[in-house]
């Protein structure tokens, strides 16, 4: 276990982490997640960033290395360690993975750990998850009955954030918080970690394709390529960073980030009723 | 191929353990059992009764239509009882399962497992084993038994009138024939092979849900094999239980 010259312990510190499915994803990684940080996890598709979170609370299983949370083993201490573990990490899947046939209420409920939920009234309960909705900006009284299914897409991400703060938790992990959102959502997407972790101090790990979010959440941010970490540094730095790595990749991203606005211009161009050159509709 | 055969079996065998644990534990809620009683009896009725109707009506036919001018009638009866409580009751009750719960559970496993539901209820710190193979696995080794026990009834009942209005058989002749060669043993038997099937279904949809992955494409995939497995299973055990139990 390595610690930092103030002598505090990571919250989240990944050894030597080597995973591999058909080819190597992983391939050392070395990381460490300081207590109440978020640090975002930036990479291309394909390179690891959600096996690398994954791998923090036992959903993928790395071939060699070993993870720890606040000093403790994930997978050295058997699978009693792993269940205590989960119990102080949620995780917001990319989709939201909210249970089909449970209501927004029931969902929630399941962020509270069991032992908990068992003492607590039902009336705390109940109080519990309005306030975690609340905190997502949602009207518990609007969706607290529905089903999954009758919500949209930016509103199932909230209640997976709901559903991973509910319980108090010390670590929260995000993957791909943002995807399949439109801008408007993923900013509040984005608003909603940076306000979670400055009220609960929680420790957070951001796996993200979201340059631009990412530079405004987080304390530290790393890049993953080809299964190595290449970068680990504060977003200045980030910015600053002459690292041909580093610099292709936010090129890539600016460069994409520009055919996009230019096609959504021209898109908007062709509406009918705009006076853009192939507005038919507009002569008509 | 040995391979992969051998993992099925070993997943399967380390399921059904972690099944019976969570049971002896007490970690399965019996409302989640109860409600899959629900599901899985009440909800398969209908086609189970429909099956068992014609099952009878069939044998009836047949069996009249081979005995005539040859053996007689009454035998129709101990013909009818025993195709339809030793092997036609069971089995066509647990092709109904397959296609109607078996399949229904692989395809929901399946969506939750390439949805991450199922990484996300491991995140919670909820089990999958107990929180949902075991209710549905207990549930299915519950309703299958009474499910072949209704349509053993139905099916003689339909048998003894199909009889009847066909071919004249009086209801006193056929439960004459069928009381002639029955043997409280069949019955046994009956429910034993429909408890085997009603544990075998169920382990075997959420084993291949579970194992799901590669999206929408997978879950199709994975529920068709996982249909030819439960065929497969069913067909073998039917073939295994007369040479061990009615020699």
């Amino acid at each position: 276990m390595t610690s930092t010259p103030m002598g505090i312990t990571p919250m989240i510190e990944y050894e030597d982490v080597h995973k591999r499915f058909d080819a190597p994803v992983l391939s050392g990684v070395n990381l460490a997640v300081m207590p109440g940080e978020t640090m975002s996890v930036l990479g291309t598709s394909g390179t690891g960033k959600s096996v690398l979170l994954k791998t923090t609370i036992g959903l993928i299983i790395p071939d060699r290395g070993d993870v720890r949370i606040d000093g403790r083993s994930v997978y050295q201490d058997g699978k009693g360690s792993l269940r205590e573990l989960r119990k102080s990490v949620r995780y917001v899947f990319q989709y939201a993975a909210l249970f089909d046939s449970l209501s927004v209420y029931e969902n929630i409920e399941m962020g509270l750990d069991p032992e908990a939920l068992e003492a607590l009234p039902k009336g705390e309960v109940l109080d519990r998850i309005a306030k975690s909705l609340e905190n997502v900006n949602l009207d518990p009284r609007k969706v607290l009955n529905k089903l999954p299914a009758e919500l949209s897409g930016g509103m199932r991400k909230r209640v997976g954030l709901a559903r991973a703060i509910v319980g108090e938790p010390r670590i929260v992990l995000y993957d791909e918080p943002v995807t399949g959102l439109d801008p408007v959502n993923a900013a509040t997407v984005n608003h909603l970690i940076i306000s979670i972790a400055e009220r609960t101090k929680v420790t957070s790990i951001v796996v993200t394709h979201d340059i631009e979010g990412a530079l405004e959440m987080s304390d530290r941010v790393a890049l993953l390529d080809s299964g190595k970490l290449r970068f680990v540094g504060t977003p200045d730095e980030f910015r600053r960073s002459t690292e041909p790595l580093v610099m292709a990749f936010a090129d890539r991203r600016a460069a994409a980030a520009a055919a996009l606005k230019m096609l959504a211009e021209n898109e908007d161009d062709n509406l009918p009723g705009s006076m853009g050159s192939g507005s038919t509709g507009a002569r008509a | 191929m040995f391979m992969g055969f051998a993992r099925h079996i070993g997943e399967m065998s380390h399921l059904t353990a972690n099944i019976a644990l969570s049971l002896v534990q007490g970690k399965v809620s019996l409302k989640s059992i109860f409600a899959q009683c629900y599901e899985q009896g009440i909800g398969s009725l209908p086609l189970v009764l429909v099956t068992a109707v014609l099952s009878g009506i069939v044998t009836s036919q047949q069996g009249g239509y081979q005995f005539t001018s040859s053996i007689p009638l009454y035998i129709l009866g101990s013909v009818v009882s025993s195709s339809v409580v030793l092997e036609l009751g069971p089995v066509m009750t647990a092709f109904v399962l397959i296609g109607r719960v078996g399949a229904r559970i692989t395809a929901e496993f399946g969506t939750m497992a390439v949805s991450e539901q199922i990484d996300a209820l491991h995140s919670l710190g909820r089990d999958p084993v107990p929180y949902l193979a075991a209710p549905r696995v207990i549930a299915g080794m519950i309703v299958t038994p009474i499910l072949v026990g209704v349509a053993n009834a139905v099916g003689v009942l339909t048998g003894l009138v199909s009889a009847r209005a066909t071919m004249g058989l009086g209801p006193e002749a056929f439960l004459y024939g069928a009381r002639l060669y029955w043997h409280s043993w069949d019955l046994f038997y009956s429910l034993s092979k429909a408890f085997v099937f009603g544990f075998m279904i169920p382990v075997i949809s959420v084993h291949m849900g579970l194992r799901t992955h590669g999206g929408a494409e997978g879950v199709g995939r994975n529920t068709t094999t996982s249909v030819v497995f439960m065929i497969i299973t069913v067909l073998v055990v039917d073939a295994t239980f007369p040479p061990l139990f009615l020699n």
